[in-house]
């Protein structure tokens, strides 16, 4: 890996009484696929406004290509590409005007990419945009935002209004800009199950602090669940063993939580509450709770 | 190549990749020469993120399964028969661990699992 395509030291944002980031120290390379996750107000689409400029830090810094992002010039800016949650084009255009219209600021538009994208995402550049549906705009944002080839791709809850065949193209493309581009592409969802089918690194915001930066496959082999049934005995309401980073549900007969695998003792287990204890892995809709909530040391 | 994964059942995808390959070697369906596919091309047949891919060759390159040289495609190195023995019992206990448990559960014995496993092993082969 190279420089880090956006560093974060000491990242903290404030509007008035509100902390949205949290000293945010983070450091994002690629080509790689970046999920961004938390839940509702975590600070995702602060950090994200942070990477291009749009917001600037109270305190610490933030740097997209090694440049600070009060001062990204166009030479920065023309290599990024965003998706933000609520895009806004001119109504009175077309399609089609409306990404010639852009265009004409990119010397590197790939207009190839803009018809594949444009079929792929089954939009008609005829279409006035004030008539468009809210998906048809969110894939109108896809189109204006990849065709000028960015190496750094920003996509704010992309794919929320999207139905689910167009959404498994979109993401399957992603995997394909990549690799053709070199770039490196945020992509923020509450929507685990698509963000699982393409990214190979997750970042987890809670509370405005990073609580989880680690490749996807590595969490996966870093958390376990634990199936619990009694056997004789009633379980307690709570289990205080360290490797416990979460319970997903404990009654008396059953209990199912996220372990930690590398401190994680089953036998021991076992025997302590004689109980059996199926071990399972856990994919990421398993593992959000823990990453989010896990107890920490 | 007779690969799939499933993105979403908890077991890292490249480890997957990985325990597929070393499967479909050590059962000689895949043979010393043979290329694999390139990265770019695995990623759109699967749907599998590429660096996922890379982290799987990776691996096996590290293993001695695979040669890796600049600019050609990826090949099956010549297999030491023993490592292809390890990798088929580990790929298999793996398989059973599940069952294992749930005989726990149901409180069968080791006797009785293993002549229920025999019996079915019997009746794929008549």
């Amino acid at each position: 890996m190279g420089d880090p395509i956006f560093d974060a030291t000491g990242l903290s944002k404030a509007f008035g009484h509100i902390d949205a980031l949290r000293e945010v120290t983070l450091s994002l390379s690629g080509p790689s696929i970046i999920g961004l996750l938390g839940r509702n107000a975590a600070g995702k689409t602060t950090l994200l406004r942070h990477i291009v400029g749009l917001q600037l830090p109270t305190a610490g810094t933030a740097r997209t290509f090694g440049v600070p992002t009060r001062i990204l010039g166009h030479e920065q800016l023309a290599k990024i590409g965003v998706v933000t949650q609520t895009p806004v084009f001119l109504g009175w255009m077309t399609i089609e005007q409306q990404l010639r219209y852009l265009s004409a600021f990119y010397p590197r538009w790939d207009v190839d990419r803009e018809a594949h994208l444009l079929e792929l995402l089954e939009l008609d550049g005829t279409s006035q945009i004030k008539a468009l549906s809210t998906g048809s705009v969110q894939k109108l944002a896809i189109v204006a935002s990849l065709c000028h080839r960015p190496t750094l791709l920003l996509l704010d809850e992309p794919v929320s209004n999207l139905d689910p065949i167009v959404r498994d193209r979109f993401l399957k493309f992603l995997l394909e800009v990549v690799q053709e581009d070199a770039a490196t592409i945020v992509i923020s969802s509450h929507v685990l199950h698509d963000v699982e089918s393409v990214v190979d690194w997750v970042v987890c915001l809670n509370d405005g602090r990073v609580v989880e930066n680690a490749a996807l496959d590595d969490l996966k082999e870093r958390y376990t669940e634990w199936r619990v049934a009694a056997r004789t005995r009633d379980l307690p309401a709570h289990f205080e063993e360290a490797c416990v980073a979460h319970e997903t549900s404990v009654n008396r007969r059953t209990a199912t939580l996220v372990v930690r695998a590398a401190e994680a003792d089953v036998s021991a287990f076992r025997q302590r509450y004689d109980a059996d204890v199926e071990v399972a892995p856990l994919n990421l809709q398993g593992l959000f709770p823990a990453l989010v909530h896990g107890r920490r040391h | 190549m007779l690969i799939t994964i499933d993105v979403h059942s908890g077991v890292p995808a490249y480890r997957q990749l990985v325990d597929q390959i070393r499967l479909l070697v050590a059962s000689g369906r895949i043979r010393p020469g043979d290329e694999l596919p390139s990265t770019r091309a695995l990623s759109t047949e699967l749907g599998l993120n590429p660096m996922t891919i890379s982290r799987a060759w990776a691996l096996l390159e590290e293993e001695g399964l695979l040669d890796r040289r600049p600019g050609l495609p990826l090949v099956v190195r010549a297999r030491p028969r023993a490592v292809g023995d390890a990798a088929r019992h580990t790929q298999f206990s793996k398989a059973l661990r599940p069952v294992a448990s749930m005989a726990r559960q149901l409180g069968i014995n080791g006797k009785d699992a293993g002549d229920a496993l025999r019996r079915l092993i019997d009746d794929d082969e008549r």
